[in-house]
């Protein structure tokens, strides 16, 4: 620090020094967003800069928060389904898959096996398309456009198969607590198959395109260091956890709707750096549309909807319910009074929880390697601020 | 697979058995309860004793028991640990009464809980202890109350019929 005194300089003895040629070497906090275009929503980042060097880092969040804790309180548990399908945007179906499950574990209801297996069809499609949009994100932060294009082509048929059945494209609302809101229509298998089976013929050329390119390592390897034990003490999960070297995956680990049935690899990787991170995400496509294919060629017959009672009314009783979300553990806490709303409903959202991890690893980073950091993140805004 | 639940309820219990007010297992995990002043030993057994080996943090929160029907409570934290090694969750729950609810907190012993206290405190009032930023996380720095609280209504329901009734009487007493 230049000054010795204590207080603070006027703006025009600054000027003077400035103009007599004087290096200024104090440090400096630099306010990026809350509009940024590497942000992907409403998030502001106080950085504290000492000439090129971050030395504190104060993510600033919450302009996006909607009470949705205290929302599901007075509405019904018909109604949360649409709520909670739009906390994390970019995998509407998947949020709403450990709502279905808390109700059904609490009042026993048994989901038809058909309707597990188009569960996990479609959660591992929404998988796949959130995981191309950060491939095309991040390559675009790090100055490459040209995956972008590639991605949202890939996107485009499975995009299709999951609009002809639920009719949405981001919020689909289709998950009810005993299955599914209706049968998949002709033509769905046909149409997710073509989009799972060109992902994985595609996905090499795609890796390469990114993985194989040496600017992209020179940004990304070493970069942004995530240990592991910083890692668990955060409650960091999903891909970023799984690029820290930790195996750690729910689908795996506590298999809920029949993912046992499938086969797949958990990927990760050892280093913890932002090209671990983006490795593990692309290698999880692969194997995400590895599941679908099973799920689809394995497709029993039958009823997609279980034995529910007209009201869905949940007993009296306290449940933690978690999934694996494609940006990591969704978990959900329900505490039920007997009633037909919730009486307390606990969102544990992946981003929040790796969000809160950012101050430790941005520390003593440069800002050029700010934007890749933060992107190597992989966060939705809705759900860090919900 | 994890470890079933009534051999971690065991572990835990030889652990810290003598510290907990309350144990059992509740759908498939296991579920204690632990006075304010115990939280911080029992979060550190439970993080570092070799054969619990809870060290995924996964949330902390609050409950506002004061409406609940059968057995009205007060304010308590809820701490939820997962052993990742093990495979079997743990749930800390910890009353802090209604009036200045005071609880320790873990900061120290998890990163996680320096945002979830902050939001803790916002939204029930909880004091941490040994926190020292407990400025508001989600809401405007301005913002009164606690909204999380069951006191604390939502004025829409007070001058809207409620969309989801079923029949007039209950849409007019706004679903509750």
């Amino acid at each position: 620090m230049a000054t010795t005194e204590d207080r603070v300089p006027e703006a025009s003895e600054v000027a003077a020094q400035v103009s007599r040629g004087a290096l200024l070497t104090e440090e400096m906090v630099l306010n990026v967003g809350p509009q940024h275009p590497a942000t992907h929503g409403v998030f502001r980042l106080l950085a504290t800069l000492d000439g090129e060097v971050l030395v504190d880092a104060e993510p600033v969040i919450g302009y996006m928060h909607r009470g949705y804790e205290k929302l599901v309180e007075a509405r019904d548990y018909r109604q949360i389904t649409n709520l909670v399908s739009r906390m994390d945007w970019l995998s509407g179906i998947n949020n709403e898959l450990p709502l279905a499950l808390a109700l059904e574990r609490l009042m026993e209801i048994e989901v038809p096996p058909r309707a597990q297996y188009m569960r996990v069809a479609m959660c591992e499609m929404n998988r796949i398309l959130n995981h191309l949009m950060f491939f095309a994100s991040f390559g675009a932060e790090l100055g490459a456009i040209t995956p972008t294009f590639y991605a949202f082509r890939e996107r485009e048929d499975i995009q299709m198969a999951m609009e002809m059945t639920t009719g949405g494209r981001m919020h689909f609302g289709f998950f009810r607590p005993g299955g599914l809101k209706e049968d998949a229509p002709k033509g769905f298998f046909r149409q997710a198959l073509k989009g799972v089976r060109q992902v994985i013929e595609r996905l090499p050329d795609y890796e390469n395109l990114l993985l194989g390119n040496e600017i992209f390592k020179q940004r990304t390897v070493d970069v942004g260091i995530l240990p592991q034990d910083i890692a668990y003490s955060y409650g960091v999960s999903g891909p970023i956890a799984r690029g820290s070297d930790i195996s750690f995956d729910v689908r795996k680990d506590e298999p809920y709707s029949s993912y046992n049935h499938f086969e797949f690899d958990v990927q990760s990787a050892p280093n913890g750096d932002c090209f671990d991170r983006f490795w593990v995400l692309l290698h999880e496509v692969v194997e995400s549309a590895k599941i679908v294919e099973q799920a689809i060629e394995g497709m029993p017959e039958g009823p997609v909807m279980g034995k529910v009672p007209r009201v869905v009314q949940a007993p009296k009783g306290e449940i933690y319910v978690r999934t694996e979300n494609p940006l990591g553990e969704l978990g959900m806490y329900l505490v039920s009074d007997g009633d037909r709303r919730p009486y307390r409903l606990k969102f544990r959202t992946p981003s929040y929880s790796n969000v809160s991890a950012l101050p430790y690893v941005l520390r003593n980073t440069y800002v050029s390697d700010m934007i890749a950091i933060l992107g190597s993140f992989f966060f939705v805004l809705g759900d860090i601020d919900r | 697979m994890g470890l079933a639940a009534d051999e971690a309820l065991r572990r835990v219990d030889t652990a810290v058995g003598n510290r907990l007010l309350e144990q059992r297992v509740n759908h498939g995990q296991v579920d204690i309860t632990v006075a304010p002043e115990n939280v911080v030993d029992v979060v550190t057994a439970l993080r570092d004793v070799e054969f619990l080996a809870c060290r995924f943090f996964t949330f902390l929160t609050g409950v506002d028991r004061s409406e609940f029907t059968d057995e009205p409570g007060g304010l308590e934290v809820l701490i939820h640990l997962y052993s990742v090694e093990h495979i079997f969750h743990v749930n800390v729950h910890v009353p802090v009464g209604s009036e200045e609810p005071i609880c320790p907190s873990i900061a120290g012993l998890f990163r996680g809980a320096i945002w979830q206290e902050r939001e803790c405190h916002e939204m029930f009032g909880i004091e941490f202890e040994g926190n020292s930023n407990l400025s508001n996380l989600m809401l405007p720095e301005d913002f009164e109350g606690h909204p999380l609280r069951r006191s604390f209504k939502l004025p829409s329901r007070f001058v809207k019929a409620w969309p989801g009734a079923k029949d007039p009487e209950e849409a007019l007493a706004g679903g509750r």
